[in-house]
């Protein structure tokens, strides 16, 4: 039998480790959470602007920083490029930075992520668009009311929109040439590309794929459900935003506008939608088109520049890509989508989200204004890497060195289409993309498989867009 | 008169307390030099490892988006999970990709292994050691990236050359048929190494004397691997596959970088089902229960190789 009893040492010894615990658990219990931004020298008081690396270089981020701290002596300002290879990934890195305390006031934010952070993480920039309407009125004079109106959720404005891109089509005009086919008109269809696509297959042998797509929410099948006249989820227009478009706007420009696009209904399975998975179906079985490929283009600059691809979408970014990549002015350029039932595009903007956390929204505010100047956006966006928002920046010196031609279609696809408008992107996008990425590729195996792939879409569309948030 | 005898009955001798030795104060300072020794280990252990384990464990219980306050869940997050068919796909997925891609992982590197330890020249086999190695030093995202270009249907090297003798282009990437395959090949190709290098050594362990008793008896060739160079090679074979199953069933870079889980689900893993679910859709909770599922998966299969190696492992 053991000895049960304690000693009267260790039964201190016992009693000491239990206060102890108990003392260090209702310490820490006592605490408040400890961040990230507790770790001494980590929150040094500036004002902290987060934007994707790899949209700026290292000499516009320095001349954005060198431009507001002139402006703004008194706001020490800090730039923190996030590295990412496309939006989904920047989003899952800033809300890393938030989950671990250190948010940071300012987040450059594409339509991707505006309804997202809009519903959960921004605030809205009514009262001071307000305050300081006279300073402003400039700007939305020269900005397009439909980016303006992508960047509101629910009445409200979030972001001052400084860059877009619609989906445009780059041709290679040494595939034309080679086809013996013309430059395609503004009002071209969907046959005629269809036709222009065949005699570029005939011309150009077997290693050459007439049109390349990437298999996402930003120009892969969206485009082509914008020209067949649908969508992927039913589109319909949030009331409220007159206070901006009232003070702002034109009536012929504010006619139809409201306080953001609300993106509901999956519709997936709506005959407009079968259709245009059909055509694309069609156009791999006749190999006039790639497979659905994921990913974010990386390899198309070098596969469009030597002519083994004749056409894809792209918006204004890639003229300065295929500068970069060796491409002449005269080796390419840009016409509008074809018509379908329509010829509406689909477009993406961006611009700086100011967050909930942040405690310096005043000074968050200075920095939006100064990001939407004409002469920083100037600096900012020299080698032509995206569209400017605004018009009065596109002119023909701008693309004179880059190319292309036909540089006017960029902000005509606005002009000139007034319907064209933002990817669908509510707050629940991520899962959004998701399933349509995940679809698409089965979809698009075989003519057969679209439809039965089209239904488990929308059974999927269904649950992503009942979760909340 | 005083009684001086003994009495009859007499209680047993209470037993000397086991009073224990103090330490002496050398024994004290090696004690704690060994503690001190220890100590960054365990800590990086229980700081990395143990912690993290049991934070998803609790957080599997609780619904959390990052941006706003965990609530309880309880059960929830586990049954909206096993209701989820991309979870189970994954999980599916998972299991295929291990066995598929061990199984090709371990003879490769066997095979090259024996080749390697037969006859050739010092600085052959030394070239040789390194090549096979040289993929695993590398990022396996980079390699994704640079085999997302070799493999592309229209444009990649792999179909050019396959085109040269007359093959069809193969959609590598871009058919549910295929795109597992490709993964697997090169998961493969980069991971061999390890498996590769522990057969070397396992194979220079093996006594010399063994093989010539076997030649004499009459064993060569594929019979001499068979009946003697395996079954010593069998603690290796264990420790090889034990570290090598593990490493599949968290593969993540080689489908997330190639395929990004498709055509489909057809490629989807179990830990991009983590990623996709904590970082893209703000469920933390669900992918925590998707991370305690899959913990528990690996451990039940480790657990079984080495119940198995009880019958099949053999030591000298």
């Amino acid at each position: 039998m053991t000895d049960s009893h304690l000693s009267r040492r260790t039964l201190l010894r016992y009693g000491a480790y239990g206060a102890g615990a108990a003392a260090l658990a209702g310490t820490a219990a006592s605490w408040e959470r400890l961040t990230g931004a507790d770790i001494p020298g980590r929150d040094d008081g500036s004002l902290v602007v987060a934007t994707l690396g790899s949209a700026f270089d290292q000499a516009a981020v320095r001349s954005l920083s060198e431009g507001f701290r002139k402006l703004h002596p008194g706001i020490r300002l800090r730039i923190n490029a996030v590295q990412a290879v496309d939006w989904s990934d920047f989003f899952a890195k800033i809300l890393t930075q938030i989950a671990a305390g250190t948010a940071p006031d300012l987040v450059y934010v594409a339509t991707e992520g505006v309804q997202l952070f809009a519903q959960r993480l921004g605030v809205p920039l009514d009262r001071w668009v307000k305050r300081d309407g006279a300073e402003l009125r400039e700007y939305f004079a020269d900005v397009h009311p439909s980016l303006v109106e992508s960047m509101m959720y629910e009445g409200s404005l979030y972001q001052l929109p400084v860059e877009f891109n619609a989906a445009d089509m780059y041709l290679n005009k040494q595939v034309l040439k080679r086809a013996g086919a013309d430059f395609p008109a503004a009002d071209w269809t969907r046959d005629d590309f269809t036709a222009l696509l065949r005699d570029m297959k005939r011309s150009s042998g077997s290693h050459f794929t007439p049109y390349f797509w990437t298999n996402r929410l930003w120009g892969g099948v969206v485009p082509w459900l914008f020209a067949n006249g649908t969508n992927l989820l039913a589109e319909s227009k949030a009331p409220g935003g007159s206070w901006l478009w009232d003070t702002f706007y034109p009536a012929a420009q504010r006619r139809g506008r409201g306080g953001g696009f609300r993106w509901t209904t999956p519709q997936a399975t709506d005959i407009r939608v079968a259709e245009a998975y059909d055509y694309l179906a069609s156009l791999i079985q006749e190999d006039l088109c790639t497979r659905p490929e994921g990913g974010n283009g990386s390899n198309l600059v070098g596969v469009f520049s030597t002519g083994r691809v004749g056409v894809t979408p792209a918006g204004g970014f890639w003229a300065g890509g295929l500068h970069l990549a060796g491409m002449r002015p005269s080796g390419y350029d840009v016409q509008y989508f074809p018509r379908w039932r329509t010829q509406r595009h689909q477009f993406g903007a961006a611009g700086y989200a100011l967050l909930r956390t942040s405690k310096k929204q005043d000074e968050a505010w200075e920095f939006i204004k100064y990001s939407a100047r004409r002469d920083t956006l100037t600096q900012l966006f020299k080698g032509n890497q995206t569209t400017p928002a605004r018009r009065s920046m596109l002119t023909g010196t701008r693309y004179q060195e880059t190319g292309p031609a036909h540089w006017q279609v960029f902000y005509d696809t606005l002009d000139k289409f007034p319907d064209t408008g933002p990817i669908p992107a509510p707050p629940q996008v991520a899962e959004v993309e998701q399933v349509l990425l995940k679809h698409t590729g089965t979809a698009l195996a075989s003519p057969r498989a679209v439809r039965p792939a089209l239904r488990r879409m929308q059974g999927d569309l269904e649950k992503a867009m009942e979760r909340d948030v | 008169m005083t009684n001086t005898q003994t009495p009859a009955v007499r209680t047993r001798p209470a037993a000397p307390l086991a009073v224990a030795r103090r330490p002496s104060a050398r024994e004290r300072g090696t004690r704690l030099l060994a503690a001190l020794f220890l100590a960054p280990t365990i800590v990086g252990i229980v700081v990395f490892t143990v912690v993290p384990i049991a934070g998803s464990v609790v957080l599997s219980l609780f619904h959390w988006n990052v941006i706003d306050s965990p609530s309880f869940a309880g059960d929830a997050n586990y049954r909206e999970v096993f209701g989820d068919s991309t979870v189970l796909v994954s999980f599916r997925n998972t299991l295929v990709f291990m066995v598929f891609a061990v199984a090709l992982q371990l003879l490769i590197a066997l095979v090259l292994a024996l080749a390697v330890n037969g006859r050739m020249p010092v600085w052959l086999r030394s070239v040789f050691r390194s090549a096979f190695f040289f993929p695993l030093v590398l990022s396996a995202a980079s390699i994704s990236v640079v085999m997302k270009y070799l493999f592309n249907q229209d444009f990649g090297v792999v179909n050019w050359l396959l085109g040269l003798i007359g093959i069809a282009p193969v959609p590598w990437l871009t058919s549910e048929n295929s795109a597992m395959a490709a993964v697997i090949l090169v998961y493969v190709w980069q991971q061999f190494g390890f498996s590769f290098l522990l057969f070397v050594g396992g194979l220079n362990n093996i006594p010399k004397e063994i093989h010539e008793a076997a030649a004499l008896d009459g064993a060569t060739g594929l019979r001499k691997h068979l009946t003697v160079t395996l079954p010593l090679l069998s603690p290796t074979l264990l420790v090889a596959s034990v570290v090598g199953i593990i490493n599949a069933l968290q593969v993540f870079e080689q489908p997330y970088v190639l395929t990004n889980g498709g055509p489909g689900d057809s490629t989807r893993t179990a830990v991009m089902v983590i990623y996709e679910k904590a970082f893209e859709q703000l469920r933390f909770g669900e992918a925590s229960a998707v991370g305690v599922l899959l913990f528990v998966l690996i451990m039940a299969v480790t657990a079984l190789q080495f119940r198995l190696s009880r019958r099949f492992v053999h030591y000298q």
